[in-house]
């Protein structure tokens, strides 16, 4: 089985830290595993996004042209990355920083807004990781054991960061009903 | 008594084959002279460019590793860190031409000055390109007739030279340059004390020193060896002044 | 057990630099290379090794001569049109015998290009941009793990045939994280103690050049030079199969390129073609003999890359056989997808395999 993610957003927003968290959950799950960043020209403010493949056998293909699941942040990912998804694939979107429209009828949206979720837990910067306890809900696969350790790797120089991190993903983990999704 | 010898650190079955009055032998061996008297040879690696100074190890008898062209005081600074890598801290100098050190190597060589590279660099400068055949280089004074100046070095067609040790002098890692010549014997005492200095500045690892000897070529000048050493004194030192324009060893 | 973690090609090979002893690094900043060169900045100086952020990439590249020079283990890096800057030296290096490690992470040419994914200095790296007759020794991995072992390898090579090494690596492979291991070095190290240049201390003087005014010396050197390359192209030759071994159709592609073409071996294979996959590892000196061999079962060798057709020429070389040659590439931009692939070598096969 391979699946391919887009993560996107604008710099600042923690799209690569959730991308790379992502990968290394999937490395912990003993999964192959490729993970490619990508930045506009600027170095800031600019269009991030990044691409993760995953898949039980060695990954051969490494660029795809389109994804089974997409996060927008913002509304100028969403609407560059919206025809990226696969038909039948999903679109994970942040409606606090996008329109809620849906333009397509073979693929499936959610729409929860991250921006406003990470002001409530007291830090706007954890918008992201919400965003990934969202799609980890939908993959159902991931073992709390290896995000809590991806978590901690990534954020080793910051461990104050890692239980509010954690936290803003049980959240989104929690956000979105079986059902909402079906 | 004795007056003359050779120094031990010159090749002893080296046969003098630069043109008759280059004054590349008398600077090669004042340079031999200070590696025996500070006691280098065993801890040198030196590094030669191209042109006529490419030659300098078929008489040093040293480590002598040759840079492309220009690229002498990079070359330097790969050899000085490696050996610091090691914990070792070897004496390494340049041997260049004025096109090789202020031309084509320009880049290198005040990129060297600027970070304080702890080499020493010494220029030969016989305002043209001796071995291709004396063309105009770098250093080719207003109206000097060359191969690719036949009617004079001119300011309008072909722009100015430059004056390296002025210019090394401002660089802030550059902590001695000077300008020797070697048109007689005074001079070449001079010019040896001077060099000696250079050297020294480096065992005392301060930073970038320099020096810029100004040198006969008496094929291209097309003049006799009497004669290319007048010219020297009595043209040249007036255009690139003998002097010490930076010495900061001691700060 | 030693852990995986996610790694960047880049800085796996800076990793496996400094893990097998490289002392000395030189440098000048260009996409997409430019990691290598910022990881190295503090654990070289954290380890008091050798590290100048130089004035140009001609700058790097003669600093790495000179160090080489010390017979310590000496690695610079860059990125195509800047590797074209580097030229001169390694022409120089190769003639002075001395070891460099150049890897050279590529993007699209020619010219500035962009930096956008590409193979295109294939032939820059194998055939190289020097003068004169001289090889550089180039190796090309296909994975993050492979960037880790060929690193090794490449010190190790260029130590132990005193020659320029360069690995040459994907733009897209320097820019992406996979899971590897930073495994030990395997390679010995080499004595360098007979030609180094440290001090004329109890031995005669050496000198170390490339000018040799006497015809007769430079032709022996050159000579010498050549036993040596084919020496080289005797005993270290280095390729991947896959599938091969009952292959009527051979993809041959390198690099990254390499993965991809398994992928679509597999399509080919599930609907019953028998197709196989060569990639060769060392691009210098190319497996002309075991390709050879294979060929003689294949009716088709169809050569995949990202540029024009550099390895081609070296796949014609090989092959003797009557198999059809072809290619299929792009010189610049998003990997050719395995589609476009699937459809074009559908075409190029449509007459012995019609039922596809």
């Amino acid at each position: 089985m391979i699946k391919n993610f887009i993560i996107s957003g604008s710099g600042g927003q923690g799209v690569l830290s959730i991308g790379t968290i992502l990968a290394n959950i999937f490395m912990l799950g003993n999964k192959f595993v490729t993970y490619c960043p990508c930045y506009g020209a600027e170095m800031r403010g600019g269009a991030v996004h990044c691409e993760i493949n995953m898949s039980d056998d060695e990954l051969l293909t490494l660029q795809n042209e389109k994804a089974d699941f997409v996060i927008a942040l913002n509304q100028m990912s969403f609407d560059k990355f919206i025809s990226k998804v696969k038909e039948g694939g999903t679109i994970i979107v942040n409606s606090s920083m996008a329109k809620i429209e849906k333009t397509r009828n073979d693929i499936k949206y959610i729409f929860a807004p991250f921006t406003q979720e990470a002001i409530k837990l007291d830090n706007i910067k954890i918008a992201n990781s919400i965003a990934l306890g969202v799609l980890s809900k939908i993959l159902g696969n991931l073992t709390m054991e290896n995000v809590k350790k991806a978590y901690e790797k990534i954020l080793k120089d910051k461990k104050e960061l890692i239980q509010k991190n954690l936290d803003a993903y049980l959240l989104g983990y929690n956000y979105i009903q079986e059902k909402e999704y079906a | 008594m004795q007056v003359y010898s050779i120094p031990n650190s010159i090749k002893k079955d080296s046969k003098f084959t630069f043109c008759k009055g280059c004054d590349h032998g008398v600077a090669i061996k004042i340079i031999a002279e200070i590696i025996d008297e500070l006691n280098l040879r065993e801890n040198t690696v030196a590094i030669s460019s191209s042109g006529c100074s490419v030659l300098l190890y078929d008489f040093l008898d040293i480590d002598c590793l040759e840079a492309p062209h220009g690229r002498a005081c990079a070359v330097a600074t790969g050899v000085k860190r490696a050996h610091r890598a090691k914990g070792e801290e070897k004496f390494v100098f340049t041997y260049q031409g004025d096109g090789d050190f202020a031309s084509i190597g320009l880049g290198e060589s005040m990129h060297s000055a600027l970070r304080g590279e702890n080499i020493t660099a010494i220029c030969i400068n016989n305002t043209n390109y001796g071995m291709t055949g004396g063309q105009m280089g770098p250093t080719s004074i207003m109206g000097q007739l060359t191969t690719t100046s036949p009617l004079g070095r001119n300011k309008e067609y072909h722009g100015f030279p430059i004056k390296t040790a002025e210019q090394i002098a401002l660089c802030e890692g550059t902590k001695f340059s000077a300008r020797v010549a070697l048109y007689d014997v005074k001079n070449i005492l001079k010019a040896k004390k001077t060099i000696k200095k250079a050297f020294e500045c480096q065992l005392k690892n301060k930073g970038f020193s320099f020096v810029e000897i100004l040198s006969s070529c008496p094929t291209n000048w097309k003049l006799s060896a009497q004669d290319s050493h007048k010219k020297i004194a009595e043209e040249l030192t007036k255009i690139y002044p003998l002097d010490i324009f930076k010495d900061t060893i001691d700060d | 057990m030693i852990e995986k973690s996610l790694l960047k090609g880049n800085i796996a090979i800076a990793r496996a630099a400094l893990n097998c002893g490289c002392s000395c690094y030189f440098g000048y900043p260009i996409t997409p290379q430019t990691e290598i060169g910022e990881f190295l900045s503090l654990e070289m100086q954290k380890r008091n090794l050798a590290y100048v952020c130089a004035e140009s990439e001609i700058g790097a590249i003669n600093m790495a001569l000179g160090a080489a020079s010390s017979g310590q283990k000496v690695m610079a890096s860059s990125s195509s049109c800047a590797v074209a800057l580097m030229q001169e030296t390694l022409s120089y290096a190769a003639s002075d015998e001395l070891p460099i490690v150049l890897v050279n992470v590529m993007r699209a040419g020619p010219g500035q290009g962009y930096i956008y994914p590409s193979q295109g200095d294939y032939n820059q790296a194998t055939i190289g941009g020097g003068n004169g007759d001289y090889k550089t020794i180039v190796l090309s991995p296909s994975s993050v793990q492979e960037c880790i072992e060929l690193t090794y390898k490449s010190f190790y090579l260029a130590q132990k045939y005193r020659n320029p090494v360069i690995l040459l690596v994907d733009g897209l492979l320097g820019q992406m994280a996979e899971p590897a291991t930073i495994t030990q070095n395997p390679y010995p190290d080499i004595d360098t103690s007979s030609w180094r240049l440290d001090g004329a201390k109890d031995r005669p003087s050496r000198n170390i050049h490339s000018l040799e005014p006497n015809q007769n010396k430079l032709n022996q050197h050159v000579l010498k030079l050549y036993q040596k390359y084919q020496q080289i192209e005797q005993s270290e030759p280095d390729w991947e199969e896959y599938l091969c071994d009952d292959a009527e159709i051979i993809l041959t592609a390198f690099g990254t390129m390499a993965r991809s073409a398994k992928a679509i071996c597999n399509h080919f294979r599930e609907q019953g073609i028998k197709m196989g996959v060569f990639r060769p590892i060392t691009l210098y000196p190319f497996p002309y003999k075991r390709l050879r061999e294979l060929s003689f079962k294949a009716k088709y060798i169809i050569d995949i890359e990202m540029n024009m057709g550099q390895m081609l020429k070296d796949v014609r070389l090989g092959v003797l056989s009557n198999s059809q040659i072809s290619f299929i590439g792009k010189p610049v931009g998003d990997w050719l997808k395995k589609e476009e692939i699937i459809n074009a070598i559908k075409n190029i096969i449509k007459e012995q395999y019609a039922s596809i």
